[in-house]
């Protein structure tokens, strides 16, 4: 048994929430992550993203359904960020200089691959669904 | 690895037209025929990295990076009309 669903559960014997909000609890505490208890071990991702997948289905009324399926390889992102870095630094400051002029606070020679590494590997997390229209659905993850 | 072959398969958007155009497209021929073209677009290649202050050694390994990381990438778009595929092994 869990710390927590034991904490919760200790609530209910002491009559400080009801049956129902227990329930209620418990469901949240396993649909949850589960820490491994004692191990002190940080949770991983079981493997890193690779690829970003975008899917969109749309039902148009005058030209019929229409079905996008896309998927490109995250590798593909950290060599475009390789791209920035063969900027020249004078042309680095002077496109900085445009993009503060423009109320851009972007500064190209911040943006790296090991800056990008540690957002790439929190993409597995990111999941994107629009779902608000019957005649339109789009997902956007990584796989 | 640079990719060695893809896929393009087109359904034109002829209405009548149930025809599907399945076009195997073997990278490696055309990597090899666009080699001697390429050797021989090298040394402008080095010239305008050096006059543009790039280094023309990390240019290549960029551009490299860039064509292998175009594996395993895969497009379609499907229309009642016409539908288009592209898959790059």
């Amino acid at each position: 048994m869990s710390d927590n669903r034991r904490q919760v559960l200790d609530m209910l014997a002491a009559g400080q929430i009801t049956v129902e909000e227990a329930d209620r609890l418990i469901a949240a505490i396993e649909d949850g992550p589960t820490p491994a208890a004692g191990t002190g071990l940080a949770e991983r991702p079981a493997t890193a993203p690779r690829y970003l997948r975008v899917i969109a289905n749309v039902v148009d009324d005058d030209e019929g359904p229409i079905k996008i399926n896309v998927r490109v390889p995250l590798q593909l992102l950290r060599a475009g960020v390789r791209l920035a870095s063969l900027i020249p630094p004078q042309a680095q400051d002077e496109v900085n200089t445009a993009l503060r002029q423009h109320g851009v606070g972007l500064d190209l020679s911040q943006i790296k691959p090991e800056n990008l590494d540690e957002l790439i590997d929190h993409l597995g997390d990111l999941t994107v669904d629009v779902d608000g229209e019957p005649n339109l659905k789009v997902r956007v993850f990584c796989e | 690895m640079i990719p060695l072959a893809a896929v393009i398969a087109v359904r034109p958007g002829w209405r009548s037209s149930n025809l599907r155009l399945w076009i195997p497209v073997p990278l490696f021929l055309v990597w090899l025929l666009a080699l001697p073209f390429l050797v021989l677009a090298l040394p402008i290649f080095f010239i305008a990295c050096l006059a543009s202050r790039m280094d023309p050694f990390r240019a290549l390994w960029v551009l490299w990076q860039l064509l292998c990381a175009l594996r395993k990438t895969h497009v379609s778009v499907e229309h009642r009309e016409a539908s288009i595929l592209v898959h790059i092994f």
